[in-house]
Protein backbone atom coordinates (compact mmCIF):
# COMPACT_ATOMS: atom_id res chain seq x y z
CA UNK A 1 0.00 0.00 0.00
CA UNK A 2 2.73 2.31 1.10
CA UNK A 3 5.31 1.51 -1.68
CA UNK A 4 1.55 2.37 -3.91
CA UNK A 5 1.56 5.23 -2.67
CA UNK A 6 4.60 6.50 -3.03
CA UNK A 7 4.49 5.80 -6.52
CA UNK A 8 1.24 8.59 -6.87
CA UNK A 9 -1.91 6.34 -6.56
CA UNK A 10 -4.34 9.14 -5.86
CA UNK A 11 -6.43 6.25 -4.34
CA UNK A 12 -3.75 4.17 -2.54
CA UNK A 13 -3.61 7.86 -0.73
CA UNK A 14 -6.87 7.71 0.17
CA UNK A 15 -6.91 4.27 1.57
CA UNK A 16 -4.05 5.26 3.60
CA UNK A 17 -6.21 7.87 5.12
CA UNK A 18 -9.19 6.06 5.41
CA UNK A 19 -7.24 3.08 7.00
CA UNK A 20 -5.28 5.84 9.60
CA UNK A 21 -7.69 8.17 10.14
CA UNK A 22 -9.45 6.96 13.56
CA UNK A 23 -6.35 5.68 14.91
CA UNK A 24 -4.54 8.64 14.65
CA UNK A 25 -7.88 10.87 15.59
CA UNK A 26 -8.83 8.97 18.49
CA UNK A 27 -4.87 9.11 20.06
CA UNK A 28 -4.48 12.92 18.85
CA UNK A 29 -8.54 13.42 20.73
CA UNK A 30 -7.39 11.67 23.92
CA UNK A 31 -4.40 13.51 23.90
CA UNK A 32 -5.85 17.22 23.38
CA UNK A 33 -9.10 16.50 24.65
CA UNK A 34 -10.73 18.98 22.15
CA UNK A 35 -12.44 17.35 19.05
CA UNK A 36 -11.37 20.30 16.48
CA UNK A 37 -7.80 20.29 17.36
CA UNK A 38 -7.78 16.69 17.23
CA UNK A 39 -8.79 16.66 13.71
CA UNK A 40 -6.75 19.69 12.85
CA UNK A 41 -3.46 17.84 14.08
CA UNK A 42 -4.67 14.79 12.77
CA UNK A 43 -4.92 16.78 9.44
CA UNK A 44 -1.57 18.18 9.30
CA UNK A 45 -0.35 14.89 10.08
CA UNK A 46 -1.69 13.36 6.91
CA UNK A 47 -0.98 15.73 4.87
CA UNK A 48 2.79 15.92 6.27
CA UNK A 49 2.87 12.06 5.93
CA UNK A 50 1.87 12.35 2.42
CA UNK A 51 3.55 14.97 0.90
CA UNK A 52 6.83 13.21 2.25
CA UNK A 53 5.90 9.51 1.50
CA UNK A 54 8.69 9.74 -1.59
CA UNK A 55 10.85 10.23 1.92
CA UNK A 56 9.54 7.55 3.83
CA UNK A 57 12.14 4.74 4.75
CA UNK A 58 10.53 1.26 4.58
CA UNK A 59 13.14 0.14 7.21
CA UNK A 60 10.43 2.01 9.61
CA UNK A 61 6.89 0.64 10.23
CA UNK A 62 4.86 2.76 8.38
CA UNK A 63 2.10 3.18 11.54
CA UNK A 64 5.56 3.74 13.72
CA UNK A 65 6.04 6.90 11.09
CA UNK A 66 3.20 8.17 11.15
CA UNK A 67 1.86 8.07 14.75
CA UNK A 68 5.25 9.64 15.80
CA UNK A 69 4.58 12.61 13.53
CA UNK A 70 1.42 12.66 15.12
CA UNK A 71 2.60 12.09 18.49
CA UNK A 72 4.96 15.05 18.29
CA UNK A 73 2.16 17.09 16.97
CA UNK A 74 -0.25 16.63 20.26
CA UNK A 75 3.15 17.36 22.12
CA UNK A 76 4.27 20.42 20.24
CA UNK A 77 0.94 21.76 21.32
CA UNK A 78 0.90 20.85 24.86
CA UNK A 79 3.63 22.09 25.36
CA UNK A 80 2.80 25.89 23.63
CA UNK A 81 -0.76 25.62 25.75
CA UNK A 82 1.25 25.00 28.79
CA UNK A 83 3.26 28.29 28.03
CA UNK A 84 0.19 30.32 26.78
CA UNK A 85 -1.41 29.59 30.13
CA UNK A 86 1.29 30.46 32.25
CA UNK A 87 1.74 33.72 30.62
CA UNK A 88 -2.01 34.60 30.53
CA UNK A 89 -2.99 34.11 33.35
CA UNK A 90 0.66 34.16 35.50
CA UNK A 91 -0.79 31.86 37.66
CA UNK A 92 2.97 30.30 39.22
CA UNK A 93 0.33 27.85 40.97
CA UNK A 94 -0.18 26.06 37.92
CA UNK A 95 2.69 23.23 38.54
CA UNK A 96 1.21 19.98 37.25
CA UNK A 97 -0.55 19.38 34.30
CA UNK A 98 -3.76 18.60 34.92
CA UNK A 99 -3.38 21.82 36.61
CA UNK A 100 -2.82 23.47 33.69
CA UNK A 101 -4.82 21.33 31.75
CA UNK A 102 -7.68 22.70 34.32
CA UNK A 103 -7.02 26.64 33.49
CA UNK A 104 -6.12 25.96 30.13
CA UNK A 105 -9.87 24.28 29.67
CA UNK A 106 -11.73 27.94 31.57
CA UNK A 107 -9.79 29.97 29.00
CA UNK A 108 -10.66 28.22 26.05
CA UNK A 109 -14.01 27.33 27.36
CA UNK A 110 -16.48 26.64 24.61
CA UNK A 111 -19.79 26.67 26.58
CA UNK A 112 -23.02 24.40 26.36
CA UNK A 113 -22.27 23.93 22.42
CA UNK A 114 -23.38 20.56 20.53
CA UNK A 115 -19.65 20.02 20.18
CA UNK A 116 -18.78 20.51 23.98
CA UNK A 117 -21.59 17.72 24.98
CA UNK A 118 -20.47 15.18 22.51
CA UNK A 119 -16.82 15.41 24.08
CA UNK A 120 -18.03 15.19 27.83
CA UNK A 121 -20.27 12.48 26.38
CA UNK A 122 -16.99 10.89 24.72
CA UNK A 123 -14.13 11.86 26.88
CA UNK A 124 -16.80 12.20 30.19
CA UNK A 125 -16.11 8.09 31.48
CA UNK A 126 -13.90 7.42 34.46
CA UNK A 127 -11.21 5.76 32.71
CA UNK A 128 -11.09 8.57 29.98
CA UNK A 129 -10.92 11.18 32.83
CA UNK A 130 -8.10 8.77 34.53
CA UNK A 131 -6.21 8.97 31.25
CA UNK A 132 -6.39 12.51 31.20
CA UNK A 133 -4.80 12.85 34.24
CA UNK A 134 -1.61 10.97 33.01
CA UNK A 135 1.24 13.53 31.83
CA UNK A 136 1.16 13.34 27.97
CA UNK A 137 3.74 10.89 27.39
CA UNK A 138 2.44 8.53 29.95
CA UNK A 139 -0.62 9.10 28.27
CA UNK A 140 0.63 8.47 24.39
CA UNK A 141 2.41 5.09 25.68
CA UNK A 142 -1.20 3.38 27.12
CA UNK A 143 -2.91 4.70 24.36
CA UNK A 144 -0.58 2.95 21.76
CA UNK A 145 -0.25 -0.20 23.98
CA UNK A 146 -3.59 -0.55 24.71
CA UNK A 147 -5.74 0.48 22.48
CA UNK A 148 -3.18 0.41 19.29
CA UNK A 149 -2.37 -2.57 20.62
CA UNK A 150 1.59 -1.61 19.76
CA UNK A 151 4.34 -3.71 21.60
CA UNK A 152 6.83 -2.04 23.98
CA UNK A 153 9.59 -2.26 21.17
CA UNK A 154 7.03 -0.46 18.58
CA UNK A 155 6.06 2.13 21.36
CA UNK A 156 10.07 2.72 21.72
CA UNK A 157 10.14 3.02 17.80
CA UNK A 158 7.63 5.33 17.67
CA UNK A 159 8.36 7.71 20.62
CA UNK A 160 12.07 7.50 20.10
CA UNK A 161 12.64 6.37 23.82
CA UNK A 162 14.92 3.39 25.51
CA UNK A 163 12.97 0.32 25.64
CA UNK A 164 13.46 0.68 29.46
CA UNK A 165 11.65 3.85 29.83
CA UNK A 166 8.37 2.87 27.51
CA UNK A 167 8.33 0.21 30.15
CA UNK A 168 8.70 2.24 33.36
CA UNK A 169 6.24 4.99 31.80
CA UNK A 170 3.76 2.07 31.33
CA UNK A 171 4.20 0.37 34.78
CA UNK A 172 4.05 3.94 36.33
CA UNK A 173 0.78 4.91 34.21
CA UNK A 174 -1.06 2.47 35.25
CA UNK A 175 -0.06 2.75 38.71
CA UNK A 176 -1.39 5.98 38.70
CA UNK A 177 -4.67 5.20 36.66
CA UNK A 178 -5.43 1.79 39.31
CA UNK A 179 -5.14 4.63 41.76
CA UNK A 180 -7.62 7.58 40.31
CA UNK A 181 -9.96 4.67 39.06
CA UNK A 182 -9.69 3.44 43.11
CA UNK A 183 -10.31 6.96 44.00
CA UNK A 184 -13.62 7.85 42.60
CA UNK A 185 -14.41 3.51 43.74
CA UNK A 186 -14.17 4.66 47.07
CA UNK B 1 11.21 -24.51 39.64
CA UNK B 2 10.39 -24.70 43.37
CA UNK B 3 11.81 -21.61 43.05
CA UNK B 4 9.65 -20.35 40.47
CA UNK B 5 6.77 -21.03 42.88
CA UNK B 6 7.77 -18.80 45.69
CA UNK B 7 8.61 -15.53 43.58
CA UNK B 8 5.97 -12.94 43.26
CA UNK B 9 5.11 -12.04 39.86
CA UNK B 10 7.25 -9.07 38.50
CA UNK B 11 4.98 -6.08 36.64
CA UNK B 12 6.02 -8.17 33.65
CA UNK B 13 4.00 -10.98 34.90
CA UNK B 14 1.42 -9.62 35.70
CA UNK B 15 0.60 -8.35 32.96
CA UNK B 16 0.95 -11.58 30.85
CA UNK B 17 -1.61 -12.60 33.24
CA UNK B 18 -3.94 -10.38 32.93
CA UNK B 19 -3.84 -10.98 29.40
CA UNK B 20 -4.19 -14.68 30.11
CA UNK B 21 -0.65 -15.43 28.74
CA UNK B 22 1.04 -16.17 31.99
CA UNK B 23 3.17 -19.57 32.15
CA UNK B 24 1.61 -22.73 33.40
CA UNK B 25 4.52 -23.02 35.90
CA UNK B 26 3.96 -19.40 37.65
CA UNK B 27 -0.09 -19.88 38.01
CA UNK B 28 1.01 -22.26 40.42
CA UNK B 29 2.77 -19.43 42.60
CA UNK B 30 -0.40 -17.50 41.72
CA UNK B 31 -3.01 -20.00 42.90
CA UNK B 32 -1.09 -20.11 46.24
CA UNK B 33 -0.16 -16.25 46.79
CA UNK B 34 -3.22 -13.83 47.67
CA UNK B 35 -1.00 -11.03 47.50
CA UNK B 36 -0.15 -11.27 43.71
CA UNK B 37 -3.79 -12.54 43.29
CA UNK B 38 -4.78 -8.93 44.42
CA UNK B 39 -2.45 -7.23 42.42
CA UNK B 40 -3.32 -9.12 39.43
CA UNK B 41 -6.99 -8.91 40.12
CA UNK B 42 -6.51 -5.09 40.26
CA UNK B 43 -4.50 -5.23 36.63
CA UNK B 44 -7.04 -7.22 35.31
CA UNK B 45 -10.08 -4.85 35.63
CA UNK B 46 -7.76 -2.37 34.84
CA UNK B 47 -6.66 -4.05 31.06
CA UNK B 48 -10.34 -4.68 30.63
CA UNK B 49 -11.48 -1.08 31.01
CA UNK B 50 -8.64 0.23 28.65
CA UNK B 51 -9.23 -3.02 25.86
CA UNK B 52 -13.14 -1.09 25.71
CA UNK B 53 -12.01 1.94 25.26
CA UNK B 54 -13.47 2.94 21.64
CA UNK B 55 -11.95 4.50 18.55
CA UNK B 56 -13.28 7.70 17.51
CA UNK B 57 -14.35 9.10 14.17
CA UNK B 58 -13.52 12.65 12.59
CA UNK B 59 -16.29 14.81 10.67
CA UNK B 60 -17.48 12.80 7.55
CA UNK B 61 -15.89 14.58 5.11
CA UNK B 62 -12.42 13.99 6.54
CA UNK B 63 -10.33 11.94 3.71
CA UNK B 64 -11.48 14.50 1.24
CA UNK B 65 -10.38 17.65 3.34
CA UNK B 66 -7.07 16.62 3.19
CA UNK B 67 -6.51 15.17 -0.67
CA UNK B 68 -7.73 19.05 -1.50
CA UNK B 69 -4.58 19.64 0.40
CA UNK B 70 -1.87 16.87 -0.67
CA UNK B 71 0.41 17.35 -4.08
CA UNK B 72 -0.36 13.93 -5.25
CA UNK B 73 3.14 12.44 -7.40
CA UNK B 74 2.90 11.05 -10.35
CA UNK B 75 5.09 8.59 -12.05
CA UNK B 76 6.92 11.12 -14.62
CA UNK B 77 7.41 13.75 -11.91
CA UNK B 78 3.84 16.73 -12.40
CA UNK B 79 1.90 17.24 -9.81
CA UNK B 80 -2.01 16.43 -10.30
CA UNK B 81 -4.62 18.71 -8.36
CA UNK B 82 -7.59 17.33 -5.86
CA UNK B 83 -9.91 15.64 -8.24
CA UNK B 84 -12.22 18.10 -10.05
CA UNK B 85 -15.40 16.00 -9.17
CA UNK B 86 -14.99 16.69 -5.29
ZN1 LIG C 1 3.12 -13.71 45.11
Amino acid sequence: MVAWAKQGHEAAFRELVRRYERPLFSLLYRMVRDRALAEDLAQETFIKVLNGIGSYNPQFKFSSWIFKIANNAAIDHLRKRDLDTLSLDGSPHATTPEEMHATALQLGDRGESPLAELEARELGGAIEQAIARLRPEYRACILLRHVEGFSYEEIAATLELPLGTVKTYIHRARNELRGYLGDRRE
Amino acid sequence: MTDLRLQHLTPDETELWAQGLLPAARELHLASCGECRVVGDRERKLFRELAQLPRFAPEFGFVERIMARVRIPTPSGSHLGPDPDS
